[in-house]
Protein backbone atom coordinates (compact mmCIF):
# COMPACT_ATOMS: atom_id res chain seq x y z
CA UNK A 1 0.00 0.00 0.00
CA UNK A 2 2.85 2.32 0.81
CA UNK A 3 4.71 1.31 -2.34
CA UNK A 4 3.46 4.28 -4.32
CA UNK A 5 4.72 6.74 -1.72
CA UNK A 6 8.29 5.65 -2.16
CA UNK A 7 10.54 7.89 -4.12
CA UNK A 8 13.05 6.51 -6.55
CA UNK A 9 16.70 7.43 -6.45
CA UNK A 10 15.91 10.22 -8.86
CA UNK A 11 13.09 11.60 -6.76
CA UNK A 12 15.32 11.63 -3.71
CA UNK A 13 17.97 13.49 -5.64
CA UNK A 14 15.50 16.11 -6.85
CA UNK A 15 14.13 16.79 -3.37
CA UNK A 16 17.63 16.88 -2.05
CA UNK A 17 18.76 19.40 -4.62
CA UNK A 18 15.71 21.57 -3.87
CA UNK A 19 16.63 21.56 -0.19
CA UNK A 20 20.21 22.55 -0.88
CA UNK A 21 19.12 25.30 -3.27
CA UNK A 22 16.70 26.60 -0.65
CA UNK A 23 19.50 26.65 1.89
CA UNK A 24 21.84 28.48 -0.47
CA UNK A 25 19.08 30.94 -1.38
CA UNK A 26 18.44 31.62 2.28
CA UNK A 27 22.14 32.21 2.83
CA UNK A 28 22.39 34.57 -0.13
CA UNK A 29 19.33 36.42 1.11
CA UNK A 30 20.97 37.30 4.41
CA UNK A 31 21.70 40.99 4.96
CA UNK A 32 25.39 40.59 5.76
CA UNK A 33 27.28 38.88 2.96
CA UNK A 34 30.75 40.41 3.16
CA UNK A 35 33.98 38.44 3.30
CA UNK A 36 34.75 40.13 6.61
CA UNK A 37 31.74 38.64 8.33
CA UNK A 38 32.59 35.28 6.81
CA UNK A 39 35.93 35.41 8.63
CA UNK A 40 34.10 35.89 11.93
CA UNK A 41 31.80 33.00 11.15
CA UNK A 42 34.75 30.80 10.26
CA UNK A 43 36.62 31.61 13.48
CA UNK A 44 33.64 30.98 15.71
CA UNK A 45 32.72 27.88 13.72
CA UNK A 46 36.20 26.41 14.03
CA UNK A 47 36.40 27.15 17.74
CA UNK A 48 33.02 25.60 18.46
CA UNK A 49 33.88 22.76 16.10
CA UNK A 50 37.09 21.81 17.86
CA UNK A 51 35.14 21.44 21.12
CA UNK A 52 32.65 19.12 19.44
CA UNK A 53 35.65 17.38 17.89
CA UNK A 54 37.39 16.84 21.23
CA UNK A 55 34.31 15.31 22.83
CA UNK A 56 33.67 13.25 19.68
CA UNK A 57 37.30 12.10 19.86
CA UNK A 58 36.67 10.71 23.33
CA UNK A 59 33.45 9.00 22.25
CA UNK A 60 35.19 7.45 19.25
CA UNK A 61 38.16 6.36 21.34
CA UNK A 62 35.91 4.61 23.84
CA UNK A 63 33.93 3.09 20.99
CA UNK A 64 37.01 1.64 19.31
CA UNK A 65 38.64 0.50 22.52
CA UNK A 66 35.73 -0.81 24.55
CA UNK A 67 33.12 -1.53 21.83
CA UNK A 68 30.54 0.50 23.75
CA UNK A 69 29.08 3.96 23.29
CA UNK A 70 29.56 6.15 26.34
CA UNK A 71 26.44 8.24 26.92
CA UNK A 72 27.86 9.91 30.02
CA UNK A 73 30.69 11.58 28.13
CA UNK A 74 29.04 15.02 28.17
CA UNK A 75 29.09 14.93 31.96
CA UNK A 76 32.84 14.35 32.01
CA UNK A 77 33.04 17.46 29.83
CA UNK A 78 30.93 19.40 32.34
CA UNK A 79 32.81 18.18 35.42
CA UNK A 80 36.07 18.95 33.61
CA UNK A 81 34.90 22.54 33.22
CA UNK A 82 34.10 22.71 36.94
CA UNK A 83 37.46 21.20 37.83
CA UNK A 84 39.18 23.90 35.78
CA UNK A 85 37.00 26.59 37.35
CA UNK A 86 37.71 25.36 40.87
CA UNK A 87 41.42 25.46 40.20
CA UNK A 88 40.99 28.94 38.73
CA UNK A 89 39.21 30.16 41.86
CA UNK A 90 41.95 28.75 44.06
CA UNK A 91 44.78 30.27 42.04
CA UNK A 92 42.98 33.56 41.34
CA UNK A 93 43.49 34.74 44.93
CA UNK A 94 47.19 33.97 45.07
CA UNK A 95 49.16 37.19 44.91
CA UNK A 96 52.55 35.53 44.68
CA UNK A 97 51.84 34.19 41.20
CA UNK A 98 50.91 37.69 40.13
CA UNK A 99 54.10 39.06 41.68
CA UNK A 100 56.17 36.35 40.03
CA UNK A 101 54.73 36.75 36.51
CA UNK A 102 53.04 40.14 36.23
CA UNK A 103 53.00 39.96 32.42
CA UNK A 104 51.63 36.51 31.63
CA UNK A 105 49.70 36.07 34.88
CA UNK A 106 46.35 35.09 33.32
CA UNK A 107 47.86 32.71 30.82
CA UNK A 108 49.88 30.77 33.35
CA UNK A 109 46.87 30.29 35.60
CA UNK A 110 44.77 29.20 32.65
CA UNK A 111 47.31 26.65 31.47
CA UNK A 112 47.46 25.24 35.01
CA UNK A 113 43.65 25.01 34.96
CA UNK A 114 43.72 23.11 31.66
CA UNK A 115 46.32 20.75 33.05
CA UNK A 116 44.29 20.23 36.24
CA UNK A 117 41.19 19.41 34.21
CA UNK A 118 43.17 16.97 32.07
CA UNK A 119 44.73 15.08 34.97
CA UNK A 120 41.74 15.11 37.32
CA UNK A 121 39.32 14.00 34.63
CA UNK A 122 41.71 11.25 33.56
CA UNK A 123 41.84 9.90 37.10
CA UNK A 124 38.10 10.39 37.54
CA UNK A 125 37.46 8.46 34.32
CA UNK A 126 39.62 5.56 35.48
CA UNK A 127 37.79 5.61 38.81
CA UNK A 128 34.34 5.55 37.15
CA UNK A 129 35.41 2.76 34.80
CA UNK A 130 36.81 0.62 37.58
CA UNK A 131 33.99 1.14 40.07
CA UNK A 132 30.87 1.37 37.92
CA UNK A 133 31.52 -0.19 34.52
CA UNK A 134 34.03 -2.99 35.21
CA UNK A 135 31.71 -4.98 37.55
CA UNK A 136 29.23 -5.30 34.68
CA UNK A 137 31.75 -7.39 32.77
CA UNK A 138 32.14 -9.92 35.62
CA UNK A 139 29.94 -12.45 33.85
CA UNK A 140 32.69 -12.95 31.30
CA UNK A 141 33.17 -11.89 27.74
CA UNK A 142 34.45 -8.43 28.61
CA UNK A 143 33.02 -5.21 27.26
CA UNK A 144 31.99 -6.65 23.92
CA UNK A 145 29.46 -8.96 25.52
CA UNK A 146 28.29 -6.64 28.30
CA UNK A 147 27.72 -3.84 25.77
CA UNK A 148 24.03 -3.10 26.26
CA UNK A 149 24.27 -3.11 30.03
CA UNK A 150 27.11 -0.64 29.86
CA UNK A 151 25.21 1.67 27.52
CA UNK A 152 22.26 1.77 29.93
CA UNK A 153 24.71 2.27 32.79
CA UNK A 154 26.08 5.23 30.85
CA UNK A 155 22.64 6.87 30.77
CA UNK A 156 22.31 6.32 34.50
CA UNK A 157 25.78 7.69 35.17
CA UNK A 158 24.88 10.77 33.18
CA UNK A 159 21.90 11.50 35.45
CA UNK A 160 23.87 10.71 38.60
CA UNK A 161 26.82 12.89 37.64
CA UNK A 162 24.57 15.84 36.76
CA UNK A 163 22.88 15.59 40.15
CA UNK A 164 26.16 15.24 42.01
CA UNK A 165 27.43 18.35 40.24
CA UNK A 166 24.12 20.06 41.10
CA UNK A 167 24.68 19.29 44.78
CA UNK A 168 28.26 20.51 44.79
CA UNK A 169 28.14 23.56 42.53
CA UNK A 170 24.39 24.42 42.42
CA UNK A 171 22.63 25.14 39.11
CA UNK A 172 23.59 28.80 38.77
CA UNK A 173 25.69 29.51 35.68
CA UNK A 174 29.15 30.56 36.76
CA UNK A 175 31.49 32.89 34.91
CA UNK A 176 35.07 31.79 34.24
CA UNK A 177 36.83 35.15 34.13
CA UNK A 178 40.20 34.08 32.76
CA UNK A 179 42.34 37.14 32.02
CA UNK A 180 43.81 36.36 28.65
CA UNK A 181 44.39 39.84 27.31
CA UNK A 182 42.45 42.13 25.03
CA UNK A 183 39.97 40.87 22.42
CA UNK A 184 41.18 40.45 18.85
CA UNK A 185 39.60 42.07 15.86
CA UNK A 186 38.51 39.46 13.33
CA UNK A 187 36.30 40.49 10.45
CA UNK A 188 35.30 43.82 11.94
CA UNK A 189 34.10 42.16 15.13
CA UNK A 190 35.96 42.11 18.41
CA UNK A 191 36.19 38.52 19.55
CA UNK A 192 37.71 37.32 22.82
CA UNK A 193 41.11 35.77 22.25
CA UNK A 194 39.78 32.54 23.74
CA UNK A 195 38.18 31.68 20.38
CA UNK A 196 41.58 31.40 18.70
CA UNK A 197 43.11 29.85 21.80
CA UNK A 198 40.46 27.10 21.76
CA UNK A 199 41.36 26.13 18.19
CA UNK A 200 45.07 25.94 18.90
CA UNK A 201 44.82 24.02 22.17
CA UNK A 202 42.27 21.67 20.65
CA UNK A 203 44.45 20.90 17.67
CA UNK A 204 47.44 20.50 19.98
CA UNK A 205 45.56 17.95 22.10
CA UNK A 206 44.36 16.07 19.01
CA UNK A 207 47.89 16.07 17.56
CA UNK A 208 49.25 14.91 20.90
CA UNK A 209 46.80 12.02 20.91
CA UNK A 210 47.83 11.08 17.37
CA UNK A 211 51.48 11.11 18.39
CA UNK A 212 50.72 9.09 21.51
CA UNK A 213 48.79 6.44 19.61
CA UNK A 214 51.17 6.09 16.70
CA UNK A 215 54.65 6.69 18.09
CA UNK A 216 54.71 5.29 21.62
CA UNK A 217 54.69 1.77 22.93
CA UNK A 218 51.61 2.36 25.07
CA UNK A 219 49.82 3.74 22.02
CA UNK A 220 50.70 0.62 20.08
CA UNK A 221 49.19 -1.42 22.90
CA UNK A 222 46.02 0.70 22.85
CA UNK A 223 45.63 0.17 19.11
CA UNK A 224 46.12 -3.56 19.60
CA UNK A 225 43.51 -3.70 22.37
CA UNK A 226 41.12 -1.71 20.16
CA UNK A 227 41.48 -4.31 17.43
CA UNK A 228 41.27 -7.53 19.38
CA UNK A 229 41.26 -8.24 23.11
CA UNK A 230 42.12 -11.93 22.65
CA UNK A 231 45.18 -11.41 20.48
CA UNK A 232 46.32 -8.57 22.74
CA UNK A 233 46.13 -10.97 25.67
CA UNK A 234 48.27 -13.46 23.81
CA UNK A 235 51.08 -10.99 23.14
CA UNK A 236 51.23 -10.17 26.83
CA UNK A 237 49.31 -6.90 27.07
CA UNK A 238 47.51 -6.32 30.37
CA UNK A 239 44.13 -5.76 28.72
CA UNK A 240 42.05 -4.68 31.78
CA UNK A 241 44.66 -2.02 32.58
CA UNK A 242 44.68 -0.75 29.01
CA UNK A 243 40.89 -0.51 28.94
CA UNK A 244 41.10 1.74 32.00
CA UNK A 245 43.77 3.83 30.29
CA UNK A 246 41.64 4.24 27.17
CA UNK A 247 38.65 5.37 29.23
CA UNK A 248 40.84 7.71 31.26
CA UNK A 249 42.36 9.36 28.18
CA UNK A 250 38.95 9.87 26.60
CA UNK A 251 37.64 11.51 29.77
CA UNK A 252 40.76 13.64 30.16
CA UNK A 253 40.29 15.02 26.64
CA UNK A 254 36.65 15.81 27.41
CA UNK A 255 37.80 17.61 30.58
CA UNK A 256 40.19 19.80 28.57
CA UNK A 257 37.29 20.59 26.23
CA UNK A 258 35.19 21.75 29.18
CA UNK A 259 37.87 24.06 30.54
CA UNK A 260 38.48 25.46 27.05
CA UNK A 261 34.81 26.37 26.68
CA UNK A 262 34.61 27.91 30.16
CA UNK A 263 36.00 31.43 29.58
CA UNK A 264 34.13 31.90 26.30
CA UNK A 265 30.71 30.81 27.48
CA UNK A 266 29.82 29.95 31.06
CA UNK A 267 30.09 26.94 33.28
CA UNK A 268 26.69 25.38 34.01
CA UNK A 269 25.67 22.00 35.38
CA UNK A 270 23.59 21.27 32.29
CA UNK A 271 26.21 22.08 29.65
CA UNK A 272 27.13 18.45 29.04
CA UNK A 273 23.92 17.23 27.51
CA UNK A 274 23.74 19.34 24.36
CA UNK A 275 27.49 19.02 23.80
CA UNK A 276 27.14 15.23 23.93
CA UNK A 277 24.42 15.31 21.28
CA UNK A 278 26.40 17.63 19.01
CA UNK A 279 29.52 15.53 19.53
CA UNK A 280 27.56 12.46 18.46
CA UNK A 281 26.56 14.31 15.32
CA UNK A 282 30.22 15.20 14.77
CA UNK A 283 31.38 11.63 15.32
CA UNK A 284 28.76 10.29 12.93
CA UNK A 285 29.59 12.89 10.29
CA UNK A 286 33.29 12.04 10.50
CA UNK A 287 32.74 8.29 10.60
CA UNK A 288 31.97 6.66 13.94
CA UNK A 289 35.06 5.21 15.57
CA UNK A 290 37.51 7.06 13.36
CA UNK A 291 39.75 9.45 15.31
CA UNK A 292 40.82 11.96 12.62
CA UNK A 293 37.24 11.74 11.38
CA UNK A 294 36.00 12.92 14.79
CA UNK A 295 38.00 16.16 14.54
CA UNK A 296 37.04 16.75 10.90
CA UNK A 297 33.41 15.99 11.75
CA UNK A 298 33.59 18.42 14.67
CA UNK A 299 34.88 21.20 12.41
CA UNK A 300 32.23 20.45 9.80
CA UNK A 301 29.41 20.51 12.33
CA UNK A 302 30.77 23.64 14.03
CA UNK A 303 31.17 25.64 10.82
CA UNK A 304 27.85 24.49 9.38
CA UNK A 305 26.06 25.35 12.60
CA UNK A 306 27.64 28.79 12.96
CA UNK A 307 27.20 29.67 9.30
CA UNK A 308 23.57 28.56 9.32
CA UNK A 309 22.69 30.44 12.47
CA UNK A 310 24.42 33.53 11.08
CA UNK A 311 23.09 33.49 7.52
CA UNK A 312 19.78 31.65 7.83
CA UNK A 313 18.28 31.98 11.28
CA UNK A 314 19.84 32.16 14.70
CA UNK A 315 16.72 31.11 16.53
CA UNK A 316 17.11 27.43 15.56
CA UNK A 317 20.78 27.09 16.36
CA UNK A 318 20.63 23.59 17.84
CA UNK A 319 18.84 22.17 14.83
CA UNK A 320 21.59 22.48 12.24
CA UNK A 321 24.03 19.93 13.65
CA UNK A 322 21.43 17.18 13.38
CA UNK A 323 20.28 18.40 9.98
CA UNK A 324 23.85 18.02 8.77
CA UNK A 325 24.05 14.57 10.36
CA UNK A 326 20.91 13.46 8.53
CA UNK A 327 22.20 14.82 5.23
CA UNK A 328 25.56 13.10 5.60
CA UNK A 329 23.91 9.84 6.57
CA UNK A 330 21.75 10.03 3.45
CA UNK A 331 24.69 10.60 1.11
CA UNK A 332 27.38 8.52 2.79
CA UNK A 333 26.06 6.29 5.58
CA UNK A 334 29.54 5.53 6.93
CA UNK A 335 30.45 9.20 7.41
CA UNK A 336 33.43 10.93 5.81
CA UNK A 337 36.11 8.51 6.98
CA UNK A 338 33.98 5.48 7.70
CA UNK A 339 36.03 2.30 7.55
CA UNK A 340 35.44 -1.40 7.62
CA UNK A 341 34.49 -2.45 11.10
CA UNK A 342 37.62 -4.32 12.02
CA UNK A 343 40.13 -1.91 10.50
CA UNK A 344 39.39 0.63 13.20
CA UNK A 345 41.95 2.48 15.34
CA UNK B 1 57.92 -28.53 30.84
CA UNK B 2 54.16 -28.24 30.41
CA UNK B 3 51.99 -30.61 32.37
CA UNK B 4 48.22 -30.73 32.00
CA UNK B 5 46.58 -32.71 34.76
CA UNK B 6 42.90 -33.78 34.76
CA UNK B 7 41.90 -30.55 33.07
CA UNK B 8 38.18 -29.75 32.90
CA UNK B 9 37.12 -26.66 31.04
CA UNK B 10 34.72 -25.25 28.46
CA UNK B 11 32.85 -22.21 27.22
CA UNK B 12 30.04 -20.72 29.26
CA UNK B 13 28.15 -23.71 30.57
CA UNK B 14 29.28 -26.09 27.83
CA UNK B 15 31.91 -28.47 29.08
CA UNK B 16 34.44 -29.41 26.41
CA UNK B 17 37.35 -30.99 28.26
CA UNK B 18 36.53 -33.90 30.54
CA UNK B 19 39.80 -34.43 32.37
CA UNK B 20 42.60 -34.25 29.83
CA UNK B 21 46.14 -35.31 30.76
CA UNK B 22 49.22 -34.51 28.78
CA UNK B 23 52.87 -33.71 29.18
CA UNK B 24 55.35 -31.83 27.02
CA UNK B 25 59.06 -32.44 27.64
CA UNK B 26 61.70 -29.79 27.30
CA UNK B 27 63.02 -29.18 23.78
CA UNK B 28 60.59 -31.55 22.15
CA UNK B 29 57.89 -31.15 19.59
CA UNK B 30 54.58 -32.62 20.68
CA UNK B 31 51.60 -32.92 18.37
CA UNK B 32 48.05 -32.67 19.68
CA UNK B 33 45.69 -34.22 17.14
CA UNK B 34 41.98 -34.57 16.86
CA UNK B 35 38.93 -33.82 14.76
CA UNK B 36 36.77 -30.75 14.86
CA UNK B 37 35.22 -29.91 18.22
CA UNK B 38 37.19 -32.42 20.27
CA UNK B 39 38.86 -29.83 22.49
CA UNK B 40 42.29 -29.30 20.93
CA UNK B 41 42.09 -25.54 20.91
CA UNK B 42 40.34 -25.51 24.29
CA UNK B 43 43.45 -27.01 25.90
CA UNK B 44 45.55 -24.25 24.32
CA UNK B 45 43.17 -21.52 25.41
CA UNK B 46 43.08 -22.82 28.96
CA UNK B 47 46.88 -23.03 29.02
CA UNK B 48 47.30 -19.47 27.78
CA UNK B 49 44.64 -18.16 30.16
CA UNK B 50 42.03 -17.04 27.65
CA UNK B 51 39.39 -19.24 29.27
CA UNK B 52 39.11 -20.43 32.86
CA UNK B 53 40.07 -23.91 33.91
CA UNK B 54 37.23 -25.38 35.94
CA UNK B 55 39.12 -28.24 37.52
CA UNK B 56 42.53 -29.80 37.32
CA UNK B 57 45.93 -28.17 37.07
CA UNK B 58 48.26 -26.82 34.40
CA UNK B 59 51.92 -26.71 35.35
CA UNK B 60 54.58 -24.81 33.49
CA UNK B 61 58.18 -25.10 34.72
CA UNK B 62 56.88 -26.73 37.91
CA UNK B 63 54.63 -23.78 38.64
CA UNK B 64 50.85 -23.85 38.55
CA UNK B 65 49.59 -21.40 35.97
CA UNK B 66 45.91 -22.24 35.62
CA UNK B 67 43.61 -19.18 35.85
CA UNK B 68 46.45 -16.67 35.84
CA UNK B 69 45.78 -13.58 33.71
CA UNK B 70 47.04 -14.14 30.14
CA UNK B 71 49.75 -11.48 30.23
CA UNK B 72 51.38 -13.11 33.25
CA UNK B 73 51.47 -16.45 31.46
CA UNK B 74 53.18 -14.76 28.52
CA UNK B 75 55.66 -13.19 30.93
CA UNK B 76 56.50 -16.68 32.25
CA UNK B 77 57.50 -17.73 28.74
CA UNK B 78 54.50 -19.67 27.48
CA UNK B 79 53.18 -18.13 24.27
CA UNK B 80 50.28 -19.20 22.11
CA UNK B 81 50.66 -18.59 18.40
CA UNK B 82 47.29 -17.97 16.82
CA UNK B 83 46.15 -18.91 13.37
CA UNK B 84 47.31 -16.65 10.57
CA UNK B 85 44.07 -14.72 10.40
CA UNK B 86 44.60 -13.22 13.86
CA UNK B 87 47.11 -10.51 12.99
CA UNK B 88 46.45 -6.78 13.29
CA UNK B 89 45.57 -5.98 9.67
CA UNK B 90 45.77 -2.19 9.92
CA UNK B 91 49.36 -2.28 11.22
CA UNK B 92 52.55 -2.92 9.32
CA UNK B 93 54.52 -6.15 9.63
CA UNK B 94 57.14 -4.48 11.83
CA UNK B 95 54.46 -3.03 14.12
CA UNK B 96 52.89 -6.48 14.44
CA UNK B 97 56.24 -7.92 15.42
CA UNK B 98 56.90 -5.08 17.85
CA UNK B 99 53.60 -5.92 19.51
CA UNK B 100 54.82 -9.48 19.88
CA UNK B 101 57.73 -8.14 21.90
CA UNK B 102 55.47 -5.96 24.02
CA UNK B 103 56.71 -7.38 27.31
CA UNK B 104 60.39 -6.78 26.46
CA UNK B 105 62.02 -4.13 28.60
CA UNK B 106 64.74 -2.63 26.38
CA UNK B 107 64.90 -1.47 22.78
CA UNK B 108 68.04 -3.53 22.20
CA UNK B 109 66.23 -6.78 23.02
CA UNK B 110 63.48 -5.77 20.62
CA UNK B 111 66.01 -5.13 17.87
CA UNK B 112 67.81 -8.43 18.47
CA UNK B 113 64.59 -10.40 18.44
CA UNK B 114 63.42 -8.65 15.29
CA UNK B 115 66.63 -9.74 13.63
CA UNK B 116 66.17 -13.27 14.91
CA UNK B 117 62.66 -13.46 13.45
CA UNK B 118 63.79 -12.04 10.11
CA UNK B 119 66.50 -14.67 10.14
CA UNK B 120 63.90 -17.42 10.48
CA UNK B 121 61.56 -15.84 7.94
CA UNK B 122 63.40 -13.71 5.35
CA UNK B 123 60.08 -13.19 3.57
CA UNK B 124 58.92 -10.98 6.44
CA UNK B 125 62.01 -8.81 6.06
CA UNK B 126 61.09 -8.15 2.45
CA UNK B 127 57.57 -7.16 3.48
CA UNK B 128 58.35 -5.36 6.72
CA UNK B 129 56.76 -2.00 5.84
CA UNK B 130 53.66 -3.48 4.23
CA UNK B 131 50.30 -3.54 5.99
CA UNK B 132 49.62 -6.98 7.40
CA UNK B 133 46.27 -7.03 5.56
CA UNK B 134 48.13 -7.29 2.24
CA UNK B 135 50.10 -10.45 3.09
CA UNK B 136 49.36 -13.88 1.67
CA UNK B 137 48.14 -16.75 3.82
CA UNK B 138 51.58 -18.29 4.25
CA UNK B 139 53.16 -14.96 5.11
CA UNK B 140 50.45 -14.31 7.68
CA UNK B 141 51.23 -17.62 9.36
CA UNK B 142 54.94 -16.74 9.36
CA UNK B 143 54.06 -13.38 10.87
CA UNK B 144 52.08 -15.05 13.63
CA UNK B 145 54.91 -17.44 14.49
CA UNK B 146 57.37 -14.58 14.35
CA UNK B 147 55.20 -12.51 16.65
CA UNK B 148 55.12 -15.41 19.10
CA UNK B 149 58.92 -15.65 19.04
CA UNK B 150 59.42 -11.95 19.72
CA UNK B 151 58.87 -12.18 23.47
CA UNK B 152 61.73 -14.66 24.10
CA UNK B 153 59.41 -17.52 25.01
CA UNK B 154 60.53 -20.83 26.50
CA UNK B 155 57.71 -22.69 24.83
CA UNK B 156 55.33 -21.89 22.00
CA UNK B 157 51.96 -23.47 21.29
CA UNK B 158 50.90 -23.38 17.67
CA UNK B 159 47.23 -23.46 16.77
CA UNK B 160 46.91 -25.20 13.39
CA UNK B 161 49.87 -23.68 11.58
CA UNK B 162 48.96 -25.56 8.40
CA UNK B 163 45.32 -24.42 8.19
CA UNK B 164 44.32 -23.45 4.66
CA UNK B 165 47.85 -23.36 3.25
CA UNK B 166 49.46 -24.95 0.19
CA UNK B 167 51.51 -28.11 0.94
CA UNK B 168 54.75 -26.43 -0.18
CA UNK B 169 54.27 -23.59 2.31
CA UNK B 170 53.26 -25.99 5.08
CA UNK B 171 56.53 -27.85 4.51
CA UNK B 172 58.46 -24.61 4.69
CA UNK B 173 56.77 -23.57 7.92
CA UNK B 174 57.27 -27.01 9.49
CA UNK B 175 60.96 -26.90 8.62
CA UNK B 176 61.17 -23.59 10.44
CA UNK B 177 59.36 -25.01 13.45
CA UNK B 178 61.99 -27.75 13.56
CA UNK B 179 64.70 -25.09 13.42
CA UNK B 180 63.06 -23.23 16.28
CA UNK B 181 63.10 -26.40 18.34
CA UNK B 182 66.78 -26.98 17.57
CA UNK B 183 67.47 -23.48 18.89
CA UNK B 184 66.19 -24.54 22.29
CA UNK B 185 62.45 -23.95 22.36
CA UNK B 186 59.72 -26.39 23.24
CA UNK B 187 56.87 -26.68 20.76
CA UNK B 188 53.32 -27.92 21.07
CA UNK B 189 51.52 -28.21 17.73
CA UNK B 190 47.77 -28.55 17.44
CA UNK B 191 47.02 -29.97 14.03
CA UNK B 192 44.40 -31.42 11.77
CA UNK B 193 47.00 -32.42 9.23
CA UNK B 194 47.88 -35.69 10.97
CA UNK B 195 50.56 -36.97 8.63
CA UNK B 196 52.57 -33.76 8.51
CA UNK B 197 52.27 -33.22 12.25
CA UNK B 198 53.47 -36.72 13.08
CA UNK B 199 56.39 -36.39 10.68
CA UNK B 200 57.45 -33.29 12.56
CA UNK B 201 56.72 -34.30 16.14
CA UNK B 202 58.51 -36.59 18.58
CA UNK B 203 55.43 -37.51 20.54
CA UNK B 204 51.74 -37.36 19.80
CA UNK B 205 48.46 -37.15 21.64
CA UNK B 206 45.10 -37.85 20.04
CA UNK B 207 42.19 -36.21 21.76
CA UNK B 208 38.62 -37.40 21.46
CA UNK B 209 35.53 -36.09 23.27
CA UNK B 210 37.61 -34.01 25.64
CA UNK B 211 39.95 -36.74 26.88
CA UNK B 212 43.24 -38.02 25.54
CA UNK B 213 42.35 -41.17 23.63
CA UNK B 214 45.67 -42.41 22.30
CA UNK B 215 49.22 -41.32 22.93
CA UNK B 216 52.65 -42.52 21.94
CA UNK B 217 55.80 -41.98 19.92
CA UNK B 218 54.88 -40.34 16.67
CA UNK B 219 56.51 -43.11 14.60
CA UNK B 220 54.28 -45.61 16.33
CA UNK B 221 51.19 -43.46 16.09
CA UNK B 222 51.68 -43.06 12.36
CA UNK B 223 50.80 -46.74 11.78
CA UNK B 224 48.35 -47.07 14.62
CA UNK B 225 44.95 -48.30 13.50
CA UNK B 226 43.16 -46.67 16.41
CA UNK B 227 44.50 -43.27 15.42
CA UNK B 228 42.89 -43.58 12.06
CA UNK B 229 39.65 -44.62 13.69
CA UNK B 230 39.75 -42.00 16.41
CA UNK B 231 40.65 -39.27 14.05
CA UNK B 232 38.51 -40.11 11.09
CA UNK B 233 35.54 -41.52 12.93
CA UNK B 234 36.03 -45.14 11.92
CA UNK B 235 36.54 -44.83 8.20
CA UNK B 236 39.74 -46.54 7.12
CA UNK B 237 41.18 -43.86 4.89
CA UNK B 238 44.79 -43.42 3.98
CA UNK B 239 46.04 -41.05 6.63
Amino acid sequence: MFEKFRLGKRGENIIFTIFILMYVAYCLNSPDMSFESFKTVLTIGLSVGIIYGLVALGISLIYTGLDVVNFSHGEFFMIGAFAGLTMFNILGNQDWIFNLFPEAYGWIIYVICLFTAFVSMGLFGVFIERIFLRPLTKKGGGYTVAGMGIIICGFGLSVVLINVAYLIWNPVAKPFPAELGLPMEIGGLFLPITYVWMIFVGLFVAGGLWFFLNKTKMGLGIRAVAFSKDVSNLVGINVPLYISIIFGIACAIAGIGGTLVGPTYQVVVFMGYIILMKAFAAAVVGGFGNLPGAIVGGFTVGIFETASSFYVSGSHKDLYAFLLMIIVLMIKPTGFFGVQVKMKA
Amino acid sequence: MLKVNQLVSGYGTVQILNGANMKVDKQSIVALLGGNGTGKSTILKAASGLIRSWKGTIEFNNEQIQNLPPHEIVARGLVQVTQGKDVFPAMSVTENLRLGGFILKTKQQLKDNLEKVFNYFPRLNERKDQLAATLSGGELQMLCIGRGLMSNPKMIMLDEPSAALAPQIVLDIFKNINRIRKDGLTVLVVEQNVRMALLLADYGYVIKDGVINVEGESKKLMYDESVKESYLGGTKANV
